[in-house]
């Protein structure tokens, strides 16, 4: 049978800076492992450990894959330390990712904080390579500084000139710089004037706690039902199979419930925006 | 059912050995826990409950998984003989059946065989279980809340019944059957090395004595009907600080428990070489949840208490239908505090609070 824990090789192609704190690694897996977006994967250390992360790549792109990580833990700091050529491990994908399908013809916002933009990435990409599919994506994007924000593109235009009619973004930092002309405030600041049919529309909402809570309060102040408000509900995943208990939120294993949910699936959870 | 002499336990134990890994119930250093036995001499037969769960038969405290070095992964080789266990309790042999839906099972993506676990079920599942009565229980003994008794022979392959000169063996399962049919068989006899003889009617007699004895020896049960809404009613309220207050965290619940499960994956190497090891890990402890920025969803004692309680009565009724718990009382018995779960779940029935916030 399947040896679920088995991680396969992957070599790294090469490493990107995004902010001080901030690296994308592109890696190749040696073995096939699809994924869809939405799903994360365990990174294995070799030596270290292993925590889960969620591919910033297009599901499409199957030859290698992107890792947005942030420099926090044990294995993300010796992470930052390994450099092209180098082995990692990876294993999965696990859980439940964005039901794109179900999302057909409809408009579609984003709202996404600091390294919220990994997983928010590989989704953006999905959608644009279907874009057909879909009326309008609006991204809207916060990060605590200019110097954190995490993909370049947010702030270049780079993606809303994919096709300016269906795709806008809107980028706003907590503090600004001499630099800066755009946004200041935390994400919900833009997050109004949507110009969105909220009847036939859909949320995502990715990021650190905080942003999480007020950011689905915010969708749910323009109307958005609870049932249209996708979340993703990262915890300490370990085992990933729905075994090891780390990822607990009332009865749900985020892990393989999870960890995108839909906010009427949670919000009578206890504490889940802790 | 079939009778053994006591006399003849030893051969029983050393043929069953030839053919399979045996676990029986061994104490050593004053502590009982199961361990592998080559005879009957080694197995502490009287023994009502082992200190520790037998759970780490099929999930030992820590597992290597696999090891890895430059050249690739060794994965860790599947024992050559089935496991047998002899004279687990009711309650035990429960335990491992729970278990076996957490582990053999996925419950998330049923049929989906990426999400069995592997190591679990390349144990378990061809393991041959002998449950054991209880024919005195303790006082910590509660499995008669959750639905189990002294006398149960669920999910036992055999279940036996000591009557003091002989162990009576009614085959349960498929399994059971299969192995009680091949001792009793002229041809399979010397195979499974023992003489058993067919149980006489007194002996059935006996057996259905030493069952309602042991039932009266346990204190009527609270009615645990609606337990697993009422707690979800009272998550917000006061109540947890006040229960959990003596409550220290040590994790000495979790640890014997026969059906806690949770573990955390980590590798022991060094230099691109190591293993991968699965260890057993608890909601008891703060970094049980913590996460690498720092932030931790159950950072107080109360919220980890609350977990504990939640996961088994109510959170494991949502996905599997049944509590996590069987009413060993090994929590009972090991605290340090003096936590007793049972007036815990008494505490959550008899609360008229304000409910759910």
């Amino acid at each position: 049978m399947k040896n679920v824990y088995r991680p396969i090789d992957a070599e790294i192609l090469e490493v990107i800076d995004e902010t001080p704190t901030i690296k994308t690694f592109v890696v190749e897996p040696k073995e096939d492992i699809g994924f869809a977006t939405g799903q994360f994967m365990e990174v294995t250390v070799p030596g270290l450990g292993e925590a889960p992360f969620t591919p910033s790549s297009s599901p499409n792109v199957k030859e290698k894959i992107d890792f947005t990580i942030m420099s926090v833990g044990k294995v993300t700091e010796e992470l930052h330390r390994m450099t092209k050529g180098q082995m990692v491990g990876v294993r999965g994908p696990m859980g439940k990712g964005y039901p794109l399908d179900a999302w057909k013809g409809k408009e579609i916002l984003i709202v996404g904080g600091g390294v919220g933009a990994a997983p928010l990435r590989s989704l953006f990409l999905a959608l644009v390579e279907r874009l057909d599919d879909f009326k309008k994506i609006l991204y809207c994007y916060g990060a605590r500084t200019p110097a954190d924000i995490v993909y370049k593109e947010l702030i270049l235009d780079k993606w809303q000139k994919i096709n300016p009619k269906k795709i806008e973004i809107r980028t706003t930092v907590d503090e600004g710089d001499a630099s800066w002309k755009g946004n200041v405030g935390v994400v919900t600041t833009v997050v109004k004037d949507l110009g969105i049919d909220i009847s036939n529309s859909v949320g995502v909402v990715c990021g650190p706690p905080i942003m999480m809570k007020f950011g689905t309060f915010a969708l749910v102040e323009h109307g958005y039902p609870d049932s249209a408000i996708h979340l993703s509900m990262e915890k300490n995943m370990s085992c990933g199979i729905g075994k090891c208990g780390h990822c607990m939120l009332g009865e749900y294993m985020v892990c393989q419930d999870g960890p995108v949910m839909t906010y009427d699936k949670v919000k009578d959870k206890p504490a889940i925006w802790d | 059912m079939v009778r053994l002499e006591k006399g003849k336990f030893d051969d029983f134990i050393r043929s069953l050995a030839e053919d399979y890994i045996v676990y029986a119930a061994v104490t050593a250093g004053g502590k009982s826990s199961f361990k592998v036995v080559a005879s009957a001499g080694e197995i502490d037969e009287g023994r009502l409950l082992t200190d520790r769960s037998p759970k780490e038969i099929f999930f030992p405290h820590s597992e290597v998984l696999f090891e890895y070095d430059g050249d690739g992964i060794r994965e860790t080789k599947k024992a050559a003989k089935p496991i047998a266990v002899w004279g687990l309790r009711g309650c035990d042999v429960k335990s491992l059946a729970m278990l076996d839906k957490v582990f053999g099972t996925a419950r998330q993506m049923p049929d989906n065989e990426m999400f069995e676990d592997p190591y679990w079920k390349r144990k378990y599942d061809n393991s041959l279980i002998f449950g054991l009565a209880c024919n005195e229980p303790r006082s910590t003994c509660f499995c008669n809340w959750l639905g189990g008794g002294p006398h149960s022979e669920d999910a036992s392959d055999i279940f036996v019944i000591d009557t003091g000169e002989a162990f009576l063996m009614q085959p349960v399962s498929d399994k059971g059957k299969a192995f009680i049919g091949k001792m009793t068989d002229a041809a399979g006899a010397s195979a499974a090395g023992a003489s058993v003889a067919k149980a006489s009617g007194a002996d059935e007699k006996k057996a259905a004595e030493l069952a309602s004895g042991a039932r009266a020896m346990m204190a009527e049960p609270p009615a645990l009907d609606g337990l697993d809404e009422k707690l979800k009613g009272i998550f917000h309220e006061d109540i947890w600080e006040e229960m959990s207050a003596k409550c220290v965290n040590c994790g000495a619940c979790a640890f014997v428990c026969s059906t806690c499960h949770c573990f955390d994956v980590q590798d022991e190497g060094k230099g691109g070489k190591g293993k991968r090891i699965r260890i057993w890990d608890s909601c008891m402890f703060p970094i049980f949840t913590r996460e690498a920025s720092g932030h931790n969803p159950r950072h107080l004692s109360s919220d980890r208490f609350k977990q504990r309680v939640m996961h088994k009565y109510s959170y494991f009724v949502d996905n599997y239908g049944e509590s996590l718990c069987t009413g060993c009382g090994r929590c009972v018995i090991v605290c340090p505090v003096g936590v007793d779960i049972r007036e815990v779940i008494k505490r959550v029935l008899s609360f008229e609070g304000k409910g759910a916030r």
